[in-house]
């Protein structure tokens, strides 16, 4: 990673605060999933959070099991925190050519504490391609031509983002598998939703609602290695190694995958690999629907007049029911 | 699909053979689909050919771009004698007119009027300031949409004075200054 030159950085290290070291007979036990393979986690999204924006939408998983937290004060498994503002339609700067179509421009970063070791300011090459991976999945979704001569420029910033395993292996010099980054494939996801809530809040026409789902091949238990499992919705954390990931961005009405990410060796399940992440993204987009619909309906009735106050209708927006995700 | 009902986009509001699709929806295969999430809104059709209604979702949040068409309220940013520029401020379709970024936009010498279009000063049609209510007539070039303001509605519609004061209409050329009486030439939109 190229040095920022241009800021006095903190010192390079962790995101935690320091605490005392921990004996090393005495490493804490590896969180384990609770889950079935094909339970997602619990989304919180909401769509609508930056007046100043023409669309915007926060995304979180927060973390699951409070109980595994006893003994430690450095968080086990982190969650998932996504932020996502859409500038756009906007006119093009004065030297852009004429273009008969939107031109879609995103943008991801990570925040300097985002994850457990402290990244810098300036993009590096991972957070690139993750924004190629997400302008690929929304390009399919975007009806570009009803926009001539204009750009809409798409915002993410991850707040906290998934790590690639768990911490206590890198402590013992295991690795986490074969490959790495597996983390991040759970943020593009996480971002390919959260990109598809603030596109529909800003009005831009769109083919469906895309969203993002995320599976992978673990082995299954601490026995000998075996042809491994498929999960939905993996957190690296909780699993000693991971063979193979899948990402995608699905439309459901039309059933069209617009983006597929894979990585790792899936052997025998690579096509139920992604028949999983298919069915992640499905179980995402319930999620994302009601969100939408909500949204659609408080807007509504801010335009007709119905509120006394300002304050009561944004009371009443904050009390979102829960949706359950079934299959 | 009943009126009045809450949309997501790819959601199917019908066959094609029974609505036309209207603003806000896209058409694939044999269907109409909604690509914003709105309200749905059905209106019957006025042309003689068709006689299908028209299926249109209106955004909450109003219009976007300017579209051919559209009557338009903007500020003259710059004059040439050839045209003068103009800065688009808000758009007159449903919904919040206020555009959240102002669009680059210019008035040509050929369409300031309707009649004698070669004789035409922009000196004496337009000063920078002014604000001016046009129409839309072409989406330009990559730096401007075209606009027109040659009817009778469409013109300046606020001027200042060059002492500073604001100005009332007289007739369809001047401004006149009400505390120094001093007239002014502007293309004077009528007002509504």
């Amino acid at each position: 990673m190229q040095a920022d030159r241009r800021r006095l950085n903190a010192p390079a290290g962790g995101t935690t605060p320091p605490t005392f070291a921990a004996s090393p007979n005495q490493t804490p036990p590896r969180p384990t999933r609770s889950r079935k393979p094909d339970e997602h986690r619990k989304i919180f999204l909401r769509s609508g959070i930056v007046p100043s924006a023409s669309g915007s939408a926060y995304y979180e998983i927060p973390p699951q099991s409070p109980k595994q937290q006893d003994s430690l004060l450095i968080p086990q498994s982190s969650s998932l925190k996504i932020t996502c503002t859409v500038h756009g339609p906007r006119p093009l700067p004065r030297n852009a050519a004429f273009s008969p179509n939107l031109l879609l421009s995103t943008h991801v970063k990570f925040a300097p504490f985002a994850t457990r070791t402290r990244r810098g300011y300036v993009r590096d090459a991972a957070e690139r391609d993750l924004g190629v991976h997400l302008e690929t999945a929304l390009r399919g979704v975007v009806i570009g031509e009803r926009w001539p001569k204009s750009g809409c420029e798409v915002v993410i910033t991850v707040l906290e983002g998934e790590e690639d395993g768990w911490w206590g292996d890198a402590r013992s010099g295991q690795g986490g598998g074969k490959a790495g980054g597996w983390g991040l494939m759970g943020v593009l996801a996480g971002c390919v939703t959260v990109a598809s809530a603030a596109l529909v809040d800003a009005g831009i026409d769109c083919v469906d609602l895309v969203t993002g789902g995320v599976a992978a091949v673990v082995q299954d238990g601490d026995g000998p290695s075996n042809d491994g499992i498929v999960v939905v919705d993996p957190t690296p954390s909780q699993h000693s190694e991971i063979r193979a990931a899948c990402v995608v961005g699905y439309l459901q009405s039309r059933d069209e995958v617009t983006e597929m990410w894979m990585k790792g060796d899936a052997g025998l399940h690579a096509e139920s690999l992604v028949d999983s992440a298919v069915k992640a993204a499905s179980l995402a987009r319930i999620v994302l629907a009601e969100v939408v619909k909500e949204a659609v309906e408080a807007k509504m009735s801010i335009g007709l007049g119905t509120s006394n106050t300002n304050g009561s209708v944004r009371e009443a927006e904050g009390k979102q029911k829960d949706v359950v995700m079934t299959g | 699909m009943a009126s009045g009902s809450t949309v997501l986009p790819g959601q199917s509001l019908g066959l094609l053979a029974n609505n036309n699709g209207g603003p806000g929806t896209h058409i694939h295969g044999d269907r109409v689909f909604a690509s914003v999430a709105g309200i749905v809104t059905s209106t019957p059709s006025t042309s003689k050919s068709s006689k299908t209604p028209t299926l249109s979702i209106t955004r909450p949040s109003g219009a976007l771009l300017p579209e051919v068409g559209t009557t338009i309220l903007g500020k003259i940013t710059r004059t040439n004698p050839r045209q003068a520029n103009i800065s688009i401020l808000a758009i007159y379709i449903n919904g919040e007119p206020l555009c959240s970024e102002p669009f680059p936009a210019l008035i040509r010498q050929q369409d300031v009027r309707a009649t004698e279009i070669d004789k035409v000063k922009i000196a004496e049609s337009f000063r920078v300031g002014d604000v001016v209510r046009a129409v839309v007539i072409s989406l330009g070039d990559e730096r401007s949409y075209y606009l027109s303001t040659a009817k009778n509605e469409l013109g300046v519609v606020m001027a200042v004075s060059e002492a500073g004061n604001q100005m009332y209409p007289v007739s369809w050329k001047e401004f006149q200054d009400p505390d120094s009486g001093l007239k002014e030439a502007r293309k004077v939109a009528k007002p509504l």
